[in-house]
């Protein structure tokens, strides 16, 4: 660690990793219900489960995107933080709003949840993702913003590069989009048209960003490749992301009342998403064979490259296999779309918050890397939790054609819950598998607490 | 050959000296260009089978010749790159300049006939919904067309850099990638017009 | 490896005077495949110039030629797959 101020970063990083865990078992639960349907029922009805999953996700990702800021900007910037102080009320700020939230979700009716929270005054909440209440959002919004000016500060005092721009443009974009989810008109198209602004244009947009800029990062550190090389690759990789991923949004256009052409459009361009995939792979791959030094963390580096093959794999392949719009008419809103889903979250922005906390932890906890056995404790829960995910993803993809076949190829279609039952031993092959992620977890959790001989920051 | 540019001619160099003109990273995102309008040339023609009156109906009532001038003006502007190109590789920086200047003269050109051409088909009641030709007429088009203004802004950016002395022998990488980006948008074009315009 | 102006010179006017070529092909409204495929490979010549001369990959590696020149054949022989789906039968 180079610069005081980047250990706020450690704070954000150790309660992303918790709610993290909190995800996975929610994950676990819901998955249990949707083969043995009343399982919880009626303290966790299976809305509110997959309510909490998907939030916690997004929250922790948050978390660890902030966390990832805290740590890169100064030592990119080469000044420090503006101001760490602002950096750790934010840190509490949201911890609670976020803890708040899901607790709400937990105990009180979702409709009593919107009555209390303002709801009749702005309605925002009932969508999916964007289902936290006006306060809530209005959080996210203020402690954005705070962040936002705090690293935009630091930026500005100190040395600009490629990598801190991205990132921080990236971040921009982030809570730009956010305020499309203020809005909700009445009429359904347009209420789908801005909560695809939200939902898309984040996670196949500028997610991208701070996604490439992060793995930028740990390359230049771990490989020490030259800055120029990695960069120029940078700005190739985000500007083929940004224009594939930005028309592409029309893949979301076809079936919610748009004109036809966006089938065209939404296929074509969104066909072309897998190409700044699959340059982030050759990127990752070719920088570590061109390193210049063998870094100690051979973990990090590890998270590194698997980032770039599962972000292609779960984003660019799984996304292309349904995205056609011929394809997609039959496999719209299918188990397909939640094996994409599941591949695609892991494989980019899981791994790549890991790769960083992987890189930084060991760091902020004063040593270049952690000992031998932590190491290889920690790779073992990057095999467990990535074949886990390989497997969860296989399943969902089988649960799903299968799904498509029975409930809308067939000549005498099943109705939704009779394909279900047909579908529910892919459904405990998925469960199991993610009883395997979360031992993998587990592991990961317990490489944090191995001791060893730590081996000292090379300086 | 003309034996005033002996300097320029080389014979065909052995294979050690193989060399991309340009930097690698703008062939890549060449390359990706390249193969989104080549999907998109694919499924007008694929469309087109199954539609073949429609399109044939409606592709003659486009204007052939401003097409066509169209084809011309972007072929100068890429001629008077290469010649842009050919000077600073001579030291001649100034002239380098000039050949630029007539580039993106003549991409200008090509945008104001764009212009007047979308102008009078929107006249026409030609829009992305009219019709499955329109849609794919309105949709390569304007594609293109979003690329032809991106190379201006690199033709733009080449001749500040020329004017400042930028490019010279030894140092080309900044001017052969911009020029190979301006021919791509040139190279497409080269397929749109026939096909869009004038087969049937 | 710019090749020379005279050469450059000589590629315009041929590229300019086969852009002719089309638009008379287009003016006089001649169909059929013998025309589409006229005018197909009058297109290929003139981008094989374009990618060999202007972009200069005459004298890149092997690899870059085959994917250039390989998409521009390719893009034109899906062309006229589909176009000879399209043909009354």
């Amino acid at each position: 660690m180079q610069y005081k101020s980047q250990a706020v970063a450690m704070p954000y990083f150790i309660a992303a990793i918790g709610l993290f865990v909190g995800q996975i078992i929610f994950g676990l639960i819901m998955g249990l219900q949707y083969v043995v349907g009343d399982f919880l029922f009626p303290e966790i009805p299976f809305n509110v489960a997959r309510m909490v999953h998907t939030n916690l996700l997004i929250v922790w990702l948050l978390f660890g995107f902030m966390g990832a800021a805290y740590y890169l900007v100064p030592e990119e910037t080469e000044t420090e933080l503006y101001s760490p102080k602002l950096a750790l009320i934010l840190f509490w700020v949201f911890l609670v709003a976020g803890a708040l939230t899901v607790l709400g979700y937990l105990f009180v009716p979702y409709a009593t949840l919107a009555q209390a929270t303002g709801n009749d005054l702005l309605a925002t909440m009932g969508r999916e993702f964007l289902e936290q209440p006006l306060p809530t959002k209005l959080g996210i919004v203020v402690v954005a913003l705070a962040f936002l000016f705090n690293i935009s500060m630091t930026m500005l005092k100190g040395r600009k590069t490629a990598i801190s721009m991205v990132l921080l443009l990236g971040l921009w974009g982030l809570a730009i989009f956010f305020l499309f989810s203020f809005y909700n008109p009445h009429n359904l198209v347009k209420d789908k048209f801005y909560w695809w602004f939200v939902v898309h244009l984040w996670v196949e947009g500028v997610w991208e960003l701070i996604l490439a800029a992060l793995l930028a990062f740990v390359l230049i550190k771990v490989t020490g490749v030259d800055r120029e090389v990695i960069e120029k690759w940078l700005y190739v990789i985000i500007t083929l992301a940004l224009v594939t991923g930005i028309i592409g949004t029309g893949h979301h256009y076809y079936w919610i009342g748009a004109p036809e052409y966006w089938q065209w459009w939404g296929s074509i361009f969104s066909a072309l998403e897998p190409i700044p995939f699959f340059a982030m792979t050759v990127f990752a791959f070719n920088m570590v064979n061109r390193r210049r030094r063998e870094h100690p963390n051979k973990a990090a580096v590890l998270w590194a490259l698997g980032t770039g093959v599962m972000a292609f794999l779960g984003a660019g392949v799984w996304g292309f296999l349904h995205t056609l719009a011929p394809v997609n008419f039959y496999t719209h809103g299918t188990q397909i779309t939640a094996a994409h889903g599941h591949m695609a979250f892991y494989g980019a922005y899981v791994m790549v918050v890991i790769t960083i906390i992987s890189y930084a932890m060991p760091l902020l906890r004063g040593r270049a890397a952690n000992s031998e056995k932590a190491q290889v404790l920690e790779m073992w829960s990057f095999w467990l939790m990535t074949i886990a995910m390989v497997f969860i993803t296989l399943f969902l993809t089988a649960a799903g054609i299968l799904q498509v076949w029975l409930q809308r190829v067939s000549d005498t279609p099943m109705s939704f819950m009779t394909a279900q039952d047909q579908v529910a031993l892919f459904y405990w092959m998925r469960e199991w598998a993610g009883v395997v992620f979360f031992i993998g977890l587990l592991t990961y959790l317990a490489s944090f607490f191995v001791k060893g001989e730590a081996k000292a920051v090379a300086s | 050959m003309n034996t005033a540019s002996a300097t320029a001619l080389t014979p065909a160099p052995p294979a050690a000296q193989y060399r991309l003109a340009g930097d690698l990273a703008i062939w890549i995102f060449i390359l990706a260009e390249l193969l989104a309008f080549g999907v998109f040339f694919s499924a007008y023609a694929f469309t087109r089978a199954h539609h073949v009156e429609l399109f044939d109906a409606e592709q003659r009532a486009l204007h052939r010749d401003v097409g066509a001038l169209n084809t011309a003006l972007l072929l100068t502007a890429s001629y008077f790159v290469v010649r842009a190109v050919q000077a600073a590789e001579r030291f001649a920086a100034r002239a380098s300049s000039h050949w630029l200047l007539g580039a993106m003269v003549c991409g200008a050109g090509f945008i104001v006939l764009k212009l007047f051409e979308y102008g009078a088909a929107f006249d026409q009641g030609v829009s992305l919904s009219s019709s499955p030709f329109h849609m794919f007429y309105l949709s390569l088009t304007f594609f293109h067309f979003m690329h032809v203004i991106l190379g201006m802004v690199i033709l733009a950016a080449l001749w500040f850099g020329a004017r400042a002395g930028r490019y010279q022998p030894g140092d080309m990488n900044g001017m052969e990638t911009g020029a190979a980006y301006w021919h791509m948008v040139d190279l497409v074009w080269l397929i749109l017009f026939p096909l869009v315009y004038v087969i049937h | 490896m710019h090749g020379s102006a005279a050469r450059a010179t000589l590629l315009w006017l041929v590229l300019v005077a086969a852009t002719l070529l089309t638009w008379a092909v287009g003016e006089r409204g001649s169909a059929g495949p013998h025309v589409a495929a006229l005018l197909a490979v009058v297109s290929c010549v003139k981008g094989g110039m374009v990618i060999l001369d202007f972009m200069v990959l005459r004298h890149a590696p092997p690899m870059w030629r085959a994917l250039t020149l390989g998409w521009l054949v390719l893009t034109w022989a899906l062309i006229g797959l589909a176009y000879w789906n399209g043909m009354p039968t």
